[in-house]
Formats: structure tokens, C-alpha cells, sequence
């Protein structure tokens, strides 16, 4: 403890910038892992809250699918002798036009009963809350909302409010608001109920309910009450626990942690080698003090302890920072990851309480300062094997020892083998094993590999400029242990951003070319502007109305609703088959012999997309079993096709098949051809004019307006590759100061004769940034070939894991091209400071010996 | 006790009872009977005679009802019913007439011998009905402090009875009659204490239990005899636990009024007389 | 040549330590000079003040007619690779570079044609008989031929002055003398003012002329 006073507070306090940026390593990576778990907890906790408030005393909730069920569903239920009371539920998100307010969740329940399952206002009890509720029933505008909700907004009761509904805008009069607790908690307010009869007709449900609540006798245990249930109403309806909603939102953000997983591992892995390069560093400026402690009588143990401690110290400060910026990010994501709800609920989840997990901010503390240490562990070694007498004596080099070297390229080559070996025997764990054995040994080859790179550079640079540039080469080349943590750092980041980059433009290329073949339509006609967005749903009768309209050809439903197979939420989109065979056809994959659409369309199949099929390893001839309120349908697998539509993959049923089973004549979308010769425009405006009339949610999207919102849904994948680069340049900056910082010292006598000798400050500067610009490029190098191995990996890992789809590898040129210049001002721009402080050294300093 | 609401629609009307909630209480029942000085019989014959007394082809009042909070008058609703048959096979309709909120608001209510009855609502501005589920019929009826069960006609053989003795209500003299629902889960109630007079065989009050505890009391008073059938022109109930009361004024009441089946079905309940 | 007058330098520090005070000092041209002192007498630093290196305190250096104060850094740099050649006691060779690379260090600096150097760079380590070892590391050379890679290496422009701080400090006797030899050599082939800064008498011994410093003060200017 008192060597830490004595020895290593000076000198972070002379190097307090650097010491700093050390710092931001392990902040970074902390800071990455803290948001990103903090943020999902944050949305799961309030979405778990708001499940449990709107489930309220509910012991099972059935549903099926997306569709609901006819209303002689409850009778049904009620009928079932486990069951004490059910009540019939229906949600749906309105939008509020209210700025800042968003969608509002209608929850419409039968307010003669609804009582016993739910607390509406857990102070007085019973519907107090209403001044009269025969009133409240015979007008269905009534609408209750809660405290929060009416604060923020100042509505009391009798005010009106306009919700943008199924039928279109709707007034509404507030004849109830909830005291604050229970229910009201739920999406933080953003919460009303209303009669659920008034809500089938403006949300469209017809005679139809989304779920039934209930609550079983005393007595019954819920497994038995599920099963007599499930017993009493077949394969078509899920009987579930309400929490158990919260499964489909971990599958939702499934695809979501995963990347973000990998990036928190990138993170802490570049720290790492930041903080490896920084104390390194920190060992060789130090080398002189450290001489002289050992020549003093301190034993190596004891040296080696007083790196590991500041390395554990700067991990705590780190990780302390990390947590710090980590909640304060957390916060900023909690929107993003929140939005993403609105997909389950339709309503954006207010996460408001963003909460430290003690667990998780211990793991993080762990973590960073793990990752410290570990990285300290190798310059503090080497700090205990200093020679006393050597240490005493200037401008030794760190010299990377034969030995090391052939050490780390045997373990290098064991483990690009064993990760051969893994990646052969393929399965998901092994493949991932050896994903990061490649890591691995590609951080082993850093240092052969840098200075073999080093080597290629030096007569090119030298070429460039005869002193300069080979002085700037051989610094590379003779400490290469001081050279490959930023080159390692940079090629991890930079094999990240070429992986990610490669990944999102194969998958923009490969969404672009879907849409070109598949997207061929001249209009659509949808319920909202988000065309993913189902909750909105037109009678099919519609269809035979747009087809009157003069100028269009053909047009074509589309009902796409999600359904669970095996356990998976997947898209079930319902097309009618002929129309799609003869416009619209997807690039298929392989078919059974009858002809999938002949099959499909005869009742006798379902078509799969190519991503479905390799999620659930399913192939042609395999069964699809579809639960279907009327019953189980089970259908063999007739045509594998491209689609890109949905993440979880895609069943294709035939409309009359869907019309039979699932009762249910809607459509989300109609696809409308228009004749050759019309202007699809001038038919857009009549259909508005001719169907929209009656149709307030009605919409008319061209072609292109679609294509330019489903571009900037993938642009957001990109975004991802933005950000690394962001990353990237900082590590670049970060690692090439650092290097910088400490080449310069070591160079100190080297770069001092080279002014004695008549080297102007220009000279020496440009040695200095060659050494950037070289690093830089090295680190580049090994960047873009690692980059593409990481491709390979991160491709795998989508096609495997996250979407099933498996795209082409394709190397993004473009984007390592992109990096060059990027990363080549970052090398410039690390190497302006150190340059300076090269040339503004004291040259007598510099010569003498003491 | 007689559902209140049969009371409500029809003070002659009485006579049913409360759902048994446990069934241990009717088992005991003859243990109780032995002891006792009246036999199970007389007091079933007092409850048959009530019932014998009110009997009527077919009724139409219209109901004034005001409902009194812990805090006063929160609003008076008018209503009409029309009710075709007696007791436990009759049906009935009651439609509100104002506020002009909730006006056109229909409840149709058909009764059965042997079970709980049918009921449906109608609101006009949905232009739909909706079944009132077996599960709610303990839910207050909008507002007021009947429940939807206490609007029902139930048969006098859907419940056990025991005499408890006489005891005199507003001065006439009345026997003290438990009844007991004899199929558990068909009311809310575990059981009910019902007084009917002596002079007239009409109800004079009815005070329900749920278990032990007193939830509902049930008075009926301005009796007079109407075309041969002695009725109460004025009913006031009161929930014990909420501490508020509700008074049903019966006007223009009318007993053998010419009714057809068909005015009470879902058809007749979209389109009113 | 080189001319000093009241040259002082102190070290700022918390306390002000004197190095050099009011020197004055006439080196004509051809001059082969020695300055001799003990350990810390200021000798190096008269040295460094010289080849400007460090910045006087107080008085004017003038190099063959050019004044140093009020020059840049650049402009003293450009003063250096023009008038001046460097010997040090620890060579100073870049480890890196083989010796006709370090030879050619200086005129690459300068941004001589590369054919020019590479000829200039070979006559010069033929001067100092290292023809044999033009691509050898400095590390794979002996003391001896490290301090004649670092001579030639001064000499890369033929510059008018040469300052040599304890050029055998660190070569044994017979190699030192070797070393002198070659100086002295130098001087009579090319007429360079030299200076040389040594605590060794025998050294001093050579030279047309002693300088003795001593706590910062010229205590003895001999001819002989």
C-alpha cells in the first residue's frame, strides 16, 4: 500500500490525461454491458408489471392466436366447472393525438363483471369510480381512464377525448377515472377501459373477443384448472398463466440481445487490449522506478503485486464510471427497446423506473475489474522480471523473445485446429466454440503477423521518406509487443465493423432483391402507414369494392396474424394462392412435385420460407401443425420460398383454408395491380374517393412509399454497423495515443539525434504520424482479415440463431475501403499530440546519460 | 329471502331465496327441525300460499327508483316493466325511460322453475344485447342497490324452509320463515329470513345472508289491494354493506294487463312496443 | 569560427544552480581544441550551448559569423546540419539502421538526391576504413567502429565545425587512441575547427589547445 503511494500516484498524477484514458477501456465495455441489461430489465420489469396489472387477479387467460374467438367462446368457458368466474377481454391500442402521448392501450372488459378480476381503484372498491354505471354502459363513448393519464393530459371527468380508432377518429367521454395504483401503473397510465361491446364495434372485432380472463374456484390448482381447460376447449386456444406473456416479448428481443451481447463482448475484449497496451506502457515508463526498487531489495512478487492493484484499482474506477454511463445510457436505449414492445401491445411501454440491479452492477463490477486485471496480468509479469541493472539504463527496447513468439504461434495454430475441429463437428455450442478459439488465435498471430506486416511496410516507407518512414517502420518492427495491443484492439473493432457492415449490407442487398422480385404490386391498401402493423383489419368484402374501382387489374388479400409452431411466435400470412401464383411469386427454394401452389392452393399443404424451414429444421413432407380455434390443423410442408418478411420465419396458408379454420374473414393488406396503361396515381385517388369514403382508417401506399419504408426499417440494421465504427475510431485513437505516447519515450534518444543531427520539427513530426499512419494500417490489415473471418461467423450466427436466413458471402470492399481514409485520419489525428510533445522534448535530456 | 327483485317487479311475487352457499347448513336442517315446535311443512305452506295469493296473468307498473348514497340522492331512474306470467316460468322486460341517457336500455329477464333465470340487456346505442353471465349476477344492478339476482322470480320449490316464529313488521303481525336455497351455487346468498303477513299472506320484509353476515334488507310497505292482490306500492332495499338504500316506487300498476309471448323475446327487446 | 561572450546559463529550478557564468571565448578557424574540466565543471554544457543544442541564459554565441540567439528551433536545427557534426561518448547510432544508412542519415535529412548519398555515404565510411561493414547493424560492430560510424556520420556535409563530447569516454585506451587518431587525422585532411570535451588529459594532450573549466568558469586557456 504504501508503494501504491509512493510509486504509482505520482505517476498517474504526471500522466493523469493518459491514466484517464486508460480508463475509458473499461468504461466502455462496462458501461456497454450495464445499458444493455439494465435497459432490457428496466422494459421487462415494466412490462412484466403492466402484464400482472392488466391480468389483475386473472389466474389463466385464454387466447387464440391473434385472431380472438367467437363470443360463444365464454359462454363455454363458463360453463366449465373449475372455473368461478371469466371474463371476456379485449386490447387495443388507440392512438391518443396528444403530443408527446402516443398509442393508448383500450382494454375493453364487460363492466357488468369485469369487477371481480380487476382493481380498478383499489381504494373504495367496486365501480364508485363511475357515477352511474347504467349510464356508462348505454353510451359507448364512455371511456375510463386513469389518474396519471388524466393529470397529464388535464381531462376530468366529462371531458371529451379523440381516439384514433379502427373506425377512425372517435370522440370519447371520460365518465370514469381510476385512483392511481394497480391497473393504472400499467404502460404508465397510458391505460383506459371502456365497455368491451362498444370496443368490438370501433375496434372491429365484430362478435369476437381477444382473451378471456379467469379466475378458478377455490380450491382447483391452476395446472389442473389449465388442463381441464385446454381439456374442455381443444388444440385451437392457449391457456396460459398471464406471466407467461412475457415470453413472447423475450423472444421479441431475442434477435435484439443477442447482437447487443456481442457487442458488449467486443467491447470488453477491445478494453481489454486497451488496458493491456496501457499498462504496458505504464511498465515501460516505469522501468527506471522499477529498477530501482528491486535494486532496493523489493522482490518481484511485490512489483508484480503493485501493477496488479492499480490495474484492480483503475478497474474499479473504470467499472464505477462504466455503471455510471452505462445507466445513463440504459436510459437512452430503454426508448428504443420500449418501441419495440409496441409490436406486442401496440403501445409503447413507459419504462420509467430504469433500476440498478444489484446482481447485475456486481457482475459488471466484476467483469471490469476481471478484464483489468487479466489485462494487467502480462505487463505486471513482465515488470517483476525487469533487471535491475538494464532498467537503470535508457532506451533499451522491449524485445519479444524468440521463444514467446514461436509459443503464441503454436498456440495460434493448436487452436485454429481445435476451432477446425468445432466448427466440423458444427453444433451450436461447438460452432461458437470455435468462433472464439478463431478469436483467440487470431490475437495470438497479432504480433508475427503485425511485424510481418511491419516488414512489408518499411520500404515503402522508407521509399516515401528515406529517414522518416523507415525510422517509423523499424519502431514497429523492434517493439512489437508495445505495437499489437492497439493492433489487436484496432483489428477487433475493425473485424467487428467489417462483420457487422458485411452482414447488413448482404441483408439489405438480399431485402432489395426480394423486393424487386415479390414487392410488384402498384398499390396497397393498408390500415396504417406501418404496414407490420396488424392491428388495424378490413372485411374482406372490401376486396370485390377495390377491384370495382376502374383501372385496377387485380387485386389481392392479405392476412397475416402471428401463430405459435413448436413454441415459436411465427407469421402465418394468409394469400389467395391462385392470384399470388400468377403475380407476386416468391423465388422458391424447392417444391414437392405436385407444385406447391397447386398444393397449397388445393387445401393440401402450406409453403414455408427458406428462414422457417432452417429455425426449425424442418424440411418438405414435414408437418406443420397449426392450432386453430376450430381444431388442430396439420399440414405437410409443400413449397420452401424466399421470404423476408418476418424474423421468426413464415407459414403460407391458402384464404379459404385460413376462412374455415380460423372463422375469420379480415384482411390486413390488398395488394392492387393496376391495368397497363393507368396511372396508378389517378387509381389511388379513386379508390380513396370511391371505398375510403366509408373506410376512415383507409390508406393507399404506392409502390415506392412502401419500398421507402421497408428500406428505412433496414437502414436501422445499419445504424448498429455506424455506431461500431463510431467504436472503431475511438479504440484507433485510444490505442495509437497510448502506443504513440510510449514509442516516443523509447525513442526519446533516437528522435533526440535525429534533430542534433539536423532533423527539423516537421521531420520528426512526420516520423511520428508515419508511425501512426503505420499502425493504422497494420492494424487495418489485420482489421479486413479478420473482418473477414468475422463475416463468415456473424453470417452463421444469422442464418443459425437469429433469422434463419442464409446470405451470400460477399466481402464489403466498400466498406474496408471506407475504413482506410476513416481510420487513417484517426491514426493522423491520434499522432498530432504525441508528435508535439516529440519535438518539444529537451534535447540535452534526450542525449545525455546519466 | 324472496329475490328482492322479484319484489321488486312484483311485491307478489316472493318467494325466493337465496343460494344456499354450504351445504353443511341444509344438512343440519331436520337435527334443527326436531327440536323445534313447527314443522319444515307449515312453513313451506305459508311460503305456497304467498305465492298461491300473488299469482297473476301478467303485471305492468312503472318503477320510479332512487337511489340514496351515504352522501344523498345520486339520481332517480324511470322505468317500465311488464312482466307475463308468475313466479317461476314468468318472463319480464324492463325498460328504462329516463335520464334520456340511458333511456331505451332493456333487461330481459326469463325465469325458470327449476334453475337461476336468463338475462339480457340491451343498449340501443350499440344496437346489440348482451347476456348478463350467471358469474355477475351478484354484480349491483347498475347503480342501484339490487343485484341482478335480486331482480329474479324464482319458484317456491327451489328452496327449503324453516319456520322461525312470528314477529310483528310495521305493526302486523308476521311469520319469521328461513329459506334456504336447496341447489348450492344458484345464489349469492347462503340464506334468507322472509316475514309475510298474516292478514294477507304478502311479503313485508326480507333480510339476506351472505354466510353469517347481513348483507341486504328488503322492506316493502304502502300496501293496497289491487284488482284482488294485495301489493306493495313501495319497496326499499338496502345494502348493509354500502350503507345505501334504494326506494322503488310502483306506479300505474296494473295486474291481467294482455301480453303475447313474443313481446318477450331478444326480437321484441330490439324493437320495443 | 566560434566566438563566446558573457555566455552563462543557470538551471531554473528551486534552487538557481549556475553552469556556465560570463564565458568569453575566440575559436579561430582550423582550431583543434580540447576542454577539459571535472565532472559538472560546465564543460558539457559549453558544449551543447555550441552546437545548439540548449539555449544560453545570458550572452551571444556566433558561429562562423551567424549569431544563435534569436534563432528558431528551426533555425538552429538548420545551423546544425550546416556548420556542425556531432560525436558523442555513447555513438548515438540509430540501432535500426545499418551504417551507411545512419552515415546517410544527415544528408537524407537534408534531401540530397539519393545517388549523391548513397556515393557520399560510401566515401566516408571509406575515410574511416569501415568499407567492409556498409551493412552492418550497429549492434554487430565493435566500440571502435561504432564511434568511426558515428565520426563519418558527423563529417556526412563536410561541416566547417566538429564537436566530439568525450569521444573515447567509453572505448578502451588502445581504441581511444585509435579514435584521436582519427581526428587529428581529420583535422589536418580537412581543416574542421574541432572541439573536443574530455576529462582525459591525455586526450587533451593532442590538442593545439586547452581549455580548463572549472565550477563554470574558464580557468585555463593554453595554446601549445
Amino acid at each position: 500500500m504504501r508503494l501504491l503511494r509512493l510509486i504509482s500516484w505520482p505517476y498517474l498524477r504526471k500522466h493523469a490525461v493518459r491514466s484517464l484514458l486508460t480508463v475509458v477501456g473499461i468504461v466502455l465495455g462496462v458501461a456497454v454491458f450495464v445499458a444493455i441489461h439494465t435497459a432490457n430489465e428496466a422494459v421487462f420489469f415494466a412490462f412484466e408489471r403492466t402484464v400482472d396489472r392488466i391480468a389483475g387477479a386473472a389466474q389463466l387467460q385464454i387466447t387464440s392466436g391473434e385472431t380472438g374467438f367467437t363470443e360463444d367462446v365464454l359462454e363455454r368457458v363458463q360453463g366449465i366447472p373449475e372455473v368461478q368466474v371469466a371474463v371476456p377481454v379485449i386490447e387495443a391500442p388507440a392512438g391518443t393525438n396528444l403530443a408527446g402521448q402516443g398509442n393508448i392501450l383500450i382494454l375493453g372488459v364487460d363492466m357488468t363483471g369485469d369487477r371481480s378480476l380487476r382493481d380498478y381503484d383499489l381504494e373504495s372498491g367496486d365501480e364508485a369510480i363511475i357515477d352511474d354505471p347504467l349510464v356508462f354502459l348505454a353510451q359507448p363513448d364512455s371511456i375510463i381512464i386513469t389518474k396519471e393519464f388524466a393529470d397529464r393530459n388535464a381531462l376530468t371527468v366529462g371531458s371529451r377525448l379523440t381516439l384514433s380508432t379502427m373506425v377512425g377518429d372517435r370522440a370519447f367521454r371520460v365518465r370514469g377515472i381510476m385512483r392511481s395504483g394497480g391497473l393504472t401503473s400499467a404502460f404508465g397510465g397510458n391505460l383506459a377501459v371502456m365497455d368491451i361491446y362498444a370496443a368490438q364495434q370501433v375496434f372491429g372485432r365484430g362478435r369476437r373477443f381477444d382473451r378471456i380472463d379467469l379466475k378458478l374456484n377455490e380450491g382447483v390448482a391452476v395446472d389442473a384448472g389449465r388442463a381441464g381447460i385446454q381439456e374442455a376447449l381443444g388444440v385451437g386456444f392457449d391457456v396460459e398463466a398471464p406471466a407467461s406473456r412475457g415470453q413472447q416479448l423475450e423472444s421479441t428481443l431475442a434477435v435484439y440481445a443477442i447482437s447487443m451481447n456481442v457487442s458488449s463482448v467486443f467491447a470488453l475484449f477491445i478494453g481489454m487490449f486497451i488496458i493491456y497496451n496501457s499498462f504496458a506502457i505504464a511498465v515501460t515508463q516505469r522501468r527506471p522506478e522499477i529498477g530501482i526498487l528491486r535494486a532496493l531489495g523489493a522482490p518481484r512478487r511485490q512489483i508484480r503485486n503493485l501493477f496488479l492493484i492499480e490495474s484492480a484499482i483503475s478497474g474499479v474506477l473504470g467499472s464505477v464510471a462504466g455503471i455510471a454511463v452505462g445507466m445513463v445510457m440504459a436510459r437512452a436505449m430503454v426508448g428504443s427497446i420500449s418501441s419495440m414492445l409496441e409490436g406486442i401491445y401496440g403501445v409503447a411501454e413507459r419504462a420509467d423506473e430504469v433500476l440498478a440491479d444489484p446482481w447485475l452492477l456486481t457482475t459488471a463490477m466484476a467483469i471490469g475489474v476481471t478484464t483489468s486485471m487479466i489485462a494487467a496480468w502480462l505487463p505486471a509479469r513482465n515488470a517483476s522480471r525487469v533487471d535491475p541493472v538494464q532498467a537503470l539504463q535508457k532506451g533499451k527496447y522491449q524485445v519479444l523473445t524468440a521463444g514467446e513468439n514461436r509459443a503464441r504461434r503454436l498456440g495460434a495454430t493448436v487452436l485454429m485446429a481445435v476451432a477446425l475441429i468445432f466448427l466440423w463437428i458444427g453444433r451450436s455450442i461447438w460452432f461458437y466454440a470455435g468462433y472464439v478459439s478463431i478469436v483467440v488465435a487470431a490475437l495470438l498471430l497479432v504480433p508475427t503477423v503485425s511485424l510481418w506486416f511491419a516488414r512489408v511496410l518499411r520500404p515503402i516507407l522508407k521509399w516515401l521518406r528515406p529517414v522518416e518512414g523507415a525510422l517509423a517502420a523499424d519502431s514497429l518492427i523492434q517493439s512489437p509487443r508495445r505495437t499489437s495491443g492497439a493492433v489487436a484492439a484496432l483489428m477487433l473493432s475493425l473485424g467487428q465493423v467489417i462483420g457487422l457492415g458485411g452482414v447488413g449490407r448482404e441483408s439489405y442487398n438480399s431485402i432489395v432483391d426480394w423486393m424487386n422480385t415479390t414487392l410488384n404490386p402498384d398499390l396497397f391498401v393498408a390500415g396504417s402507414q406501418n404496414l407490420s402493423d396488424r392491428t388495424f383489419r378490413f372485411p374482406k368484402t372490401l376486396g370485390p369494392q377495390i377491384s370495382d374501382v376502374p383501372g385496377v387489374a387485380q387485386v389481392q388479400t392479405v392476412r397475416s396474424l402471428r401463430v405459435n409452431v413448436r413454441g415459436t411466435p411465427v407469421m402465418l400470412v394468409v394469400i389467395d394462392t391462385a392470384s399470388f401464383e400468377e403475380r407476386g411469386r416468391r423465388q422458391t427454394v424447392r417444391e414437392a412435385p405436385g407444385g406447391m401452389y397447386t398444393l397449397t392452393k388445393a387445401g393440401r399443404g402450406v409453403m414455408v420460407s427458406d428462414n422457417f424451414a432452417r429455425l426449425q429444421k424442418m424440411d418438405l413432407g414435414d408437418t406443420v401443425d397449426l392450432a386453430t380455434p376450430a381444431g388442430m390443423l396439420s399440414l405437410p410442408i409443400v413449397g420452401i420460398l424466399m421470404d423476408w418478411s418476418d424474423q421468426q420465419g413464415t407459414v403460407v396458408l391458402d384464404r379459404a383454408l385460413y376462412d374455415r379454420h380460423w372463422g375469420d374473414d379480415t384482411v390486413n393488406v390488398f395488394r392492387v395491380y393496376v391495368d397497363h396503361g393507368s396511372d396508378p396515381m389517378d387509381v389511388r385517388q379513386r379508390i380513396l374517393e370511391r371505398v375510403g369514403a366509408d373506410q376512415p382508417r383507409l390508406l393507399v401506399l404506392t409502390n415506392a412509399e412502401v419500398r421507402r419504408w421497408i428500406l428505412q426499417l433496414t437502414d436501422q440494421w445499419l445504424q448498429l454497423t455506424y455506431s461500431q465504427v463510431f467504436i472503431a475510431v475511438l479504440v484507433a485513437i485510444l490505442g495509437i495515443v497510448n502506443t504513440l505516447t510510449v514509442s516516443i519515450i523509447d525513442r526519446k534518444r533516437e528522435l533526440g539525434v535525429l534533430r542534433a543531427v539536423g532533423g527539423f520539427r516537421r521531420q520528426i513530426r512526420q516520423t511520428v504520424w508515419m508511425e501512426a499512419v503505420a499502425i493504422g494500417v497494420v492494424g487495418l490489415a489485420l482489421g479486413v482479415l479478420f473482418g473477414a473471418a468475422n463475416l463468415y461467423f456473424l453470417l452463421e450466427i444469422t442464418g443459425r440463431d437469429l433469422s434463419g436466413m442464409y446470405l451470400p458471402y460477399r466481402f464489403p470492399a466498400g466498406i474496408a475501403l471506407a475504413l482506410l481514409p476513416t481510420i487513417l485520419f484517426a491514426a493522423f489525428f491520434s499522432a498530432l499530440w504525441p508528435a508535439e510533445s516529440a519535438v518539444r522534448m529537451s534535447l540535452v535530456e534526450a542525449l545525455e546519460y546519466e | 329471502m324472496s329475490s328482492p327483485g322479484s319484489k321488486v317487479q312484483s311485491p307478489e311475487s316472493r318467494v325466493q331465496s337465496p343460494k344456499s352457499g354450504v351445504w353443511i347448513a341444509a344438512a343440519l336442517l331436520p337435527i334443527l327441525f326436531a327440536s323445534h315446535g313447527y314443522a319444515q311443512s307449515d312453513a313451506r305452506q305459508i311460503m305456497a300460499e304467498a305465492q298461491r295469493r300473488s299469482e297473476a296473468k301478467s303485471q305492468r307498473y312503472e318503477g320510479l327508483l332512487q337511489v340514496l348514497d351515504g352522501g344523498g340522492k345520486v339520481a332517480d331512474k324511470r322505468w317500465s316493466f311488464v312482466r307475463l306470467g308468475s313466479h317461476g316460468s314468468s318472463k319480464a322486460v324492463l325498460r328504462f325511460l329516463a335520464p334520456a341517457e340511458v333511456k331505451g336500455v332493456a333487461l330481459l329477464i326469463v325465469n325458470h322453475p327449476d334453475r337461476a333465470s336468463d338475462q339480457w340487456m340491451w343498449t340501443p346505442a350499440l344496437q346489440r344485447e348482451r347476456r348478463i353471465a350467471l358469474q355477475d349476477r351478484s354484480t349491483r344492478f347498475f347503480g342501484t342497490d339490487f343485484s341482478f339476482e335480486d331482480l329474479e322470480e324464482r319458484d317456491v320449490d327451489q328452496y327449503d324452509y324453516r319456520l322461525l316464529g312470528e314477529q310483528p313488521i310495521d305493526g302486523a303481525a308476521c311469520w319469521r320463515i328461513e329459506s334456504v336455497p336447496s341447489k348450492r351455487k344458484t345464489s349469492q346468498y347462503t340464506r334468507s329470513e322472509v316475514w309475510i303477513r298474516k292478514d294477507n299472506y304478502a311479503f313485508a320484509q326480507i333480510e339476506s345472508y351472505v354466510k353469517a353476515e347481513l348483507v341486504r334488507r328488503l322492506t316493502y310497505s304502502h300496501f293496497a289491494q289491487l284488482q284482488g292482490i294485495w301489493t306493495a306500492r313501495r319497496l326499499e332495499m338496502s345494502d348493509l354493506r354500502r350503507k345505501s338504500r334504494t326506494i322503488l316506487t310502483l306506479e300505474k300498476l296494473e295486474y291481467n294487463v294482455p301480453l303475447r309471448d313474443e313481446d318477450f323475446t331478444l326480437q321484441s327487446l330490439r324493437n320495443p312496443l | 569560427m566560434i566566438r563566446l561572450e558573457h555566455v552563462s546559463k543557470h538551471f531554473e529550478g528551486r534552487r538557481r544552480v549556475t553552469a556556465l557564468e560570463d564565458i568569453n571565448l575566440e575559436i579561430p578557424k582550423g582550431e583543434l581544441v580540447s576542454i577539459v574540466g571535472p565532472s559538472g565543471s560546465g564543460k558539457s554544457t559549453l558544449l551543447n550551448l555550441i552546437g545548439g543544442l540548449d539555449r544560453p541564459t545570458g550572452g551571444t554565441i556566433t558561429l562562423d559569423g551567424q549569431r544563435l540567439d534569436g534563432l528558431t528551433e528551426d533555425g538552429l536545427t538548420a545551423v546544425r546540419r550546416d556548420k556542425l557534426g556531432f560525436i558523442f561518448q555513447f555513438f548515438n547510432l540509430l540501432p535500426s539502421l545499418s551504417c551507411l544508412e545512419n552515415v546517410a542519415l544527415p544528408l537524407h535529412l537534408r534531401g540530397w538526391a539519393r545517388k549523391k548519398i548513397d556515393a557520399r555515404a560510401r566515401e566516408l565510411l571509406a575515410l574511416v576504413k569501415l568499407s567492409a561493414r556498409l551493412d552492418h547493424l550497429p549492434d554487430e560492430l565493435s566500440g571502435g567502429e561504432r564511434q568511426r560510424v558515428a565520426i563519418a556520420r558527423a563529417l556526412s556535409v563536410y561541416p566547417p565545425i566538429l564537436l566530439a563530447d568525450e569521444p573515447t569516454g567509453n572505448l578502451d585506451t588502445q581504441t581511444g587512441a585509435d579514435i584521436l587518431r582519427l581526428i587529428s587525422d581529420l583535422h589536418v585532411t580537412f581543416g574542421a575547427t574541432i572541439l573536443i570535451v574530455t576529462h582525459d588529459m591525455s586526450v587533451a594532450e593532442t590538442c593545439q589547445r586547452m581549455i580548463t573549466i572549472r565550477d563554470g568558469k574558464i580557468v585555463g586557456n593554453v595554446r601549445r
